[in-house]
């Protein structure tokens, strides 16, 4: 087998000969940038091979590269077999960049009331008078101390295999752990001494990028480690729709095994941290979108993305964690969300169950933005929901100089109304090389508040300022100039950058406002907005309401719950009612397709528009404008 | 005044109990509002439940159907003023009129000129509808024959034009088994004529000087056991027509005047402007729209206006996908992509016509949705394409591997170019241009 | 019980005046006023507001436009002037519009001669004028400056601001007074965020016209007429910003299928009833401009509008 070895870290693996460097650089435990899922698309995942023999299509793929990066051995490593020994450079943009994550507490008060409990007993060994069985001793014993009555309690074969052994051996002081699951009291696990005081649960949130994990005490609802890690699937296509082309392809089993593998790390991470045995994880709590979930499962998600986007299963599922292979406490149980629809997904439901919306007579509005964003209407007795696709302007993507929000992305932007000067903050202060989602709505808000660029997002290039200038193809302003800058290049935002931004925020609006016409909710009815979502966490919000990329409410009444989904999984896991809530707003739902909504195109050009076509709907927006305006004429 | 999902659902027991078939009380709320479920099929609703949403669901115009068999019209049904609102549902009938001084020839050669002529677009037949038989002699004996005559060619819906109820009745004798439209009753001899509408059960016109005198005249002949009717608004003045035929329909939608809420007839000789007239009529809530002799001009424009304004706004009529010629295209002849909305396909082919250029229109199923639509909702995919140069053998019809999208599909292009290995050439936004384009980027 | 038509508007449709007399620094015969409607289209005996007018289109590029519309007028059409003259005196449209599709010819440069047709145009005729510019950024600022230069003071109506480049026509409009035609494309909300831009420019709403963009009967007819009754609608229900005046032209009706091929002998009346088909509805949806190519389209649209506005020429059955 040919060996490939990868620079600058000299890291090597070996793999068949026609195996593509793509394939080698995973395997030798490299987080490349994939955003196609390998199709040869997206050219981001480039190599550059110093040595050895390959097979490349270099016509196929000529307008990748210039001339000068052909003769130095760029290829795409998805595209490349490798014909023998080889050695490849992996430039640091290929690689998946460390990004910001939200590890936060939700802060939502919580009710310790677990499905998991510990029972310390001292039992009393068995004589020739007292010929009880140990199960039925033990079970007497659990009884006795509290818990459930003897007779409602199974015990699984695995664990009455343990019995003899652990009673016997510990003198007959053991604890035993007994879960509630669907069916009913099941005892888990048995083991020597007092360990009722290690007593913990997982919550996880398996998202499409990343995987977050939350260790908690289930007695008294601590937290006792936190760790994450990238969704590894993330090597097999960025986005959901390339996963799952891959599972199409193929791929379903590996990217099961992906995903347990990156939930599998972030335990592990979080387990470190917290210095506890993940042994003592008795239950593991998984909210997740649709189809992540469905994969976890080694469900084929294939049928979800095609019409009636039907998901397989409605409501929570219950397993054992080992069953998909999640390294915990032996018998201890998986509880996935529930999914909706193919958009609606367990994360969405953690969202809603997080928020409180669904236990609040109040009527709520939940937005969830991502590449593709949900939005949830309701109270405690009706909801209605939809999704659609904003495209990846607001995180950065389709955006000349868009990027995540990794370091050195500006996430934050004021012009001055007089000089039209920009002041920005990166993140971690570093030179800035881009601009991520929240620093473009800021950037947004600015330009229309300066009127440098008009309410259908066009540059006025009349205005004589050296910021505003045309570019290659449209007009341009000028951000950072190129001394300012990481990148040496001056940092733009383009027409088009601007237009592809409204298009995004203008589809988001337009759900809000279809779910607000479905029901007849006019926006004063509109209690409270929920942003869920690393994006809306650093959101400004009053420029998100200047830009109209939300109703307009009394800004303070606009919250944003953070990663919503390990929220909600976390209220699950630490309080077992809130399982039946769950499975009530999976019902509740109403799920409406926007495709199908006649009004949604009309939303959606009225909402092509900033903040929006009906300028009423946005009184104090118009209110600020109009002194901008003035304040500029004044300039 | 249609109600929201929520609305209803406030009415709804809100058990979710799913004996309706919707898993919840909301999500049948939805149905409702659509007009995809009836109210009937909830077990628990209250009476204020039952009559509020019975309401809210009836046509506040009322359903007619004039003649028999596969020719009969269907008008009424309508439920609201502007078609935007909804739709219109029901297209108006035009009737052709022949008169009782006619010859038998001369009426037939008419009768079997509406039987017969048919204009074919957008994959519809678009014909006119019936016959209107004119009393003018007066005698009874004239106007049997002139129905005989109508009816020994053809089984048209028929509209019988005669004030006096004797020669009412004797067209009757001729035709009153297969449901002609009587016209007209007025307040002077409609007690006789809802006699006749009763005996043949006949649907019936009424006539009056004003409107409050025609809600008068609907009631009495609602009265009278009459609930088939129609309102005659034909005016001498176009503006008076147009003025009554709107407060009608208003007054039909708000359920202000009950009464109203029937269809319209217009006679469109009375204003001595027949086109002005039709036109009116056809914009404006006429059902039934009576006409002499229609120039072929004139009424293929007037069946086309009729098929636009009936069209459902909120359902673009689509064409069938497939691959197009324009000309006689040969192996190096353009492709151009577009999507199978009729509206951008005629559009795109008018001027591909005009432009002299042979080529072939490779037609996807984006269900009807326009391109920039499309695009938007993610409905035009370079899946859907590559499959449609599959499905098509596009590779067979072509030498060449070059593929013309809509400018306003740019974004797709690479992907298409990825998927299908086909070169893709950016067309122009706008069909006006294709000319030019073919001109300088094809040709050049 | 007193049944009439139901008008809870509480929306005006605003005046715009196209032309200038003498009086005011013009030298057209008279001005036209459309809009002031206060409630639908012909609905009020008398009804409000101004009648709906008929405009005659024509071009200084012959090649370019439509046969069945150029063939009555002969060799006239090379003369753009002589054609506007032989039009008003044999047609007696309400309006001449006229394009400058000169303009659309690649690299197209000669400003010079633009000032020069409108000045003959507005020589040919005393007739209130609507001009028709380029469409090309790259020349849009010279040929829409000239355009209101060479007709400074004859109060025309200036078209057409799309989303995309208005603010040359503004200007122009602006600083020669003259009025705007505003064109979206069929769609209600583009139509009112375009006159929130050029109000945003600073042009004031009594010298804008709306035009939704009509497509020719069978193709797409329907959804130009659904808009203009939507626009109608939202401006008597208080709507500031669409509350315009409408023209419509349904340009391509003379190119369609139907009148390309029509038998010989039809050919000419199915090319008029294709306009007339179209226009007509157009005002019935709230129109105040219709306009047509077909010289013959001119007088029967104007009696139809006449007779659906007050009743005249009353039939005789």
């Amino acid at each position: 087998m040919p060996t490939v070895t990868f620079l600058p870290s000299f890291r090597k693996t070996e793999v068949p000969k026609g195996s593509t460097i793509l394939e080698a650089a995973q395997k030798a435990g490299f987080h490349m940038n994939v955003v196609c899922g390998g199709q040869g698309k997206c050219g981001k995942c480039s190599v550059m091979v110093r040595s050895g023999e390959i097979d490349f299509d270099r016509e196929k793929y000529g307008d990748f590269y210039t001339d000068e990066e052909a003769s130095q051995g760029f290829c795409l490593s998805c595209q490349t077999r490798i014909n023998g020994d080889l050695r490849v450079l992996i430039p640091e943009g290929s690689l998946v960049q460390e990004q910001q994550i939200l590890v936060d507490s939700p802060g939502v008060p919580l009710e310790i009331n677990p499905a998991v409990w510990k029972y310390a007993l001292t039992l009393s060994p068995p004589t020739l008078d007292d010929q009880s069985p140990d199960l039925t001793r033990l079970l007497w014993g659990i009884e006795k101390s509290g818990g459930p009555k003897e007779g409602s309690i199974y015990a699984p074969l695995e664990v009455i295999r343990e019995i003899p052994k652990v009673l016997r051996e510990s003198g007959w002081r053991i604890t035993a752990t007994v879960a509630l699951v669907p069916g009913g009291y099941r005892m888990i696990n048995v083991e020597k001494g007092d360990t009722t005081s290690h007593s913990y649960g997982a919550a996880v949130d398996l998202g499409t990028t990343t995987v977050v994990v939350y260790i908690r005490s289930l007695i008294d609802g601590s937290i006792v480690g936190t760790g994450s890690n990238y969704n590894r699937q993330i090597s097999c296509g960025e986005d959901i729709l390339s996963r799952v082309n891959y599972a199409k392809r193929g791929g379903l089993e590996k990217l099961q095994a992906l995903a347990v593998e990156s939930i599998n790390a972030a335990l592990t991470a979080a387990s470190n941290s917290a210095g506890i045995d993940r042994d003592d994880v008795y239950e593991v709590v998984v909210a997740g979108n649709t189809i992540m979930t469905h994969i976890l499962m080694g469900i084929d998600p294939a049928y979800m993305i095609e019409e009636p986007y039907v998901p397989v299963v409605r409501r929570y599922l219950t397993t054992a964690a080992r069953r998909v292979g999640l390294v915990v406490g032996k018998n201890s149980g998986l509880f996935i969300f529930p999914a909706v629809s193919d958009f609606i997904g367990g994360d969405i439901i953690a969202d809603i169950l997080a928020s409180g919306m669904a236990e609040s007579n109040d009527i709520s509005l939940l937005i969830d933005i991502g590449t593709n964003f949900e939005v949830v209407l309701g109270n405690r007795d009706w909801m209605f929901a939809c999704a659609g696709a904003a495209g990846p302007a607001l995180e950065g993507g389709e955006v000349l100089f868009g990027m995540r929000a990794n370091p050195g992305a500006i996430e934050q932007v004021s012009l001055d109304l007089r000089t039209l000067k920009p002041s920005f903050r990166t993140i971690r202060n570093q030179r800035p090389r881009g601009l991520c989602g929240s620093g473009l709505i800021d950037l947004l808000a600015e330009l229309l508040r300066s009127c440098i660029i008009d309410r259908t997002g066009r540059i006025n290039t009349a205005i004589a300022h050296e910021r505003i200038r045309q570019g290659r193809q449209v007009p341009e302003f000028v951000v950072a100039w190129k001394e300012e800058t990481a990148i040496g290049k001056d940092i733009v935002i383009t027409e088009n950058d601007i237009k592809a931004l409204i298009m995004s925020k203008a589809s988001i609006l337009a759900a809000c406002q279809t779910l607000m016409n479905q029901a007849g909710i006019g926006r004063e009815e509109i209690a409270r907005i929920y942003f869920s979502g690393a994006f809306g966490n650093y959101i400004n919000k009053d420029h998100a309401i200047t830009i109209g990329l939300i109703p307009e409410i009394p800004v303070e009444r606009v919250t944003t719950i953070g990663n919503g989904a390990i929220a909600g999984a976390n209220i699950a896991l630490l309080n077992r009612r809130k399982k039946r809530v769950i499975d009530e707003i999976a019902r509740k739902i109403a799920y409406i397709e926007l495709n199908a909504d006649p009004t949604f195109m009309d939303e959606y050009t009225g909402s092509c528009f900033l903040p929006h076509t009906d300028l009423s709907l946005f009184p104090g927006v118009e209110k600020m404008l109009d002194q901008c305006r003035i304040l500029r004429e004044q300039s | 005044m249609a109600l929201k999902p929520l609305e209803i659902y406030k009415l709804l027991p809100k058990k979710n109990c799913k004996e309706c078939g919707d898993p919840t009380c909301l999500t049948f709320a939805m149905k409702l509002a659509g007009g995809k479920a009836k109210p009937e099929a909830c077990p628990y609703l209250d009476e204020n439940a039952k009559t509020i949403l019975g309401a809210s669901t009836r046509p506040p115009v009322r359903k007619i159907r004039i003649g028999v068999g596969e020719r009969a019209v269907t008008i009424g049904e309508e439920l609201v003023q502007f078609r935007h609102e909804k739709s219109f549902f029901h297209e108006p009938g035009i009737f052709m009129a022949v008169t009782d001084l006619m010859t038998p020839g001369a009426i037939q050669e008419r009768v079997i000129f509406v039987r017969d002529e048919i204009l074919t677009r957008v994959g519809t037949d678009l014909r006119l509808n019936g016959i209107a038989v004119r009393s003018v002699n007066g005698s009874p004996t004239a106007f049997t024959k002139a129905v005989e005559a109508v009816e020994a060619v053809a089984d048209l819906p028929e509209v019988l034009m005669a004030g006096d109820p004797a020669v009412m009745e004797a067209g009757l004798s001729v035709c009153g088994n297969y449901r002609p439209l009587l016209h007209a009753a007025t307040s002077s001899q409609y007690w006789e004529m809802c006699r006749l509408a009763k005996k043949y059960a006949c649907p019936l016109a009424i006539r009056a000087d004003s409107l409050d005198a025609l809600a008068e005249l609907s009631g009495l002949c609602s009265a009278e056991g009459i609930e088939n009717l129609v309102l005659d608004l034909s005016s001498l003045s176009l503006s008076e027509q147009l003025n009554r035929s709107t407060a009608v329909r208003q007054h039909a939608v708000s359920r202000k005047t009950p009464a109203l809420g029937h269809p319209v007839c217009i006679d469109t000789a009375v204003s001595g402007l027949p086109d002005a007239a039709l036109i009116a009529g056809v914009t404006k809530f006429g059902s039934v729209l009576i006409c002499d002799d229609l120039s072929s001009a004139s009424r293929k424009a007037l069946l086309v206006l009729r098929q636009n304004i009936y069209t459902d706004p909120q359902k673009p009529i689509q064409i069938t996908p497939g691959l197009y010629r324009v000309g006689s295209p040969g192996k190096d002849a353009p492709v151009l992509l577009t999507v199978n909305f009729s509206l951008t396909f005629f559009t795109l082919q008018g001027y591909l016509e005009a432009s002299r250029v042979p080529c072939f229109m490779l037609i996807v199923d984006t269900e009807g949705l326009s391109v920039l639509t499309a695009v938007a909702s993610g409905k035009l995919q370079e899946t859907l394409v590559r499959d449609a140069i599959a499905k098509y053998n596009l590779s067979a019809e072509v030498a060449h591997k070059r593929l013309i999208i809509p400018g306003y599909a740019a974004p797709l292009s690479g992907r298409i170019e990825d998927a299908t290995g086909w070169k893709v050439l950016v067309g122009p936004r706008d069909a006006a241009d294709i000319s030019e384009f073919l001109e300088k980027e094809w040709k050049g | 019980m007193g049944v009439s038509t139901l008008s809870e508007w509480t929306g005006r449709i605003g005046e715009l005046v196209i032309g200038a007399t003498a009086k005011d620094g013009g030298t057209r015969s008279h001005s036209v006023t459309i809009g002031g409607e206060e409630d639908l289209p012909y609905i009020g005996i008398p009804p409000s507001g101004h009648r709906p007018l008929v405009a005659y289109e024509l071009s200084d590029d012959p090649e370019l436009w439509p046969a069945a519309a150029t063939r009555f007028i002969g060799d006239r059409v090379h003369d753009t002037a002589e054609w506007v003259a032989h039009a008003d005196r044999e047609y007696q449209p309400d309006l001449i519009r006229l394009y400058l599709s000169s303009t659309r010819e690649r690299n197209f440069s000669d400003i010079s001669r633009i000032g020069e047709t409108v000045e003959s145009v507005l020589q040919a005729t005393e007739l209130p004028l609507i001009i028709e510019g380029s469409n090309d950024p790259a020349i849009d600022s010279a040929v829409f400056q000239k355009i209101g230069e060479a007709a400074e003071g004859e109060r025309i109506l200036l078209g057409t601001a799309e989303a995309g480049h208005y603010r040359s026509v503004a200007a122009a409009a602006m600083a020669y007074g003259h009025s705007v035609i505003a064109q979206s494309p069929i769609d209600i909300n583009l139509a009112k965020q375009l006159n929130i831009l050029l109000r945003e420019t600073g042009l004031s709403p009594d010298r804008i016209a709306i035009d939704p963009y009509t497509g020719a009967l069978g193709y797409g007819f329907e959804y130009s007429y659904s808009v203009m009754e939507r626009i109608r609608y939202s401006a008597l229900k208080g709507d500031s910003d669409l509350a315009m005046p409408m023209i419509s032209s349904a340009i391509d009706s003379l190119v369609v299928k139907e009148v390309r091929e029509a038998d010989e002998g039809d050919a000419c009346p199915t090319a008029v009833a294709w306009e007339i088909y179209a226009m007509l509805p157009a005002t019935i949806a709230g129109a105040s401009i219709v306009c047509v190519r077909h010289p013959l389209s001119i007088e029967p649209l104007k009696t139809a509008i006449a007779a659906l506005w007050n009743g005249e020429p009353k039939g005789g059955m």
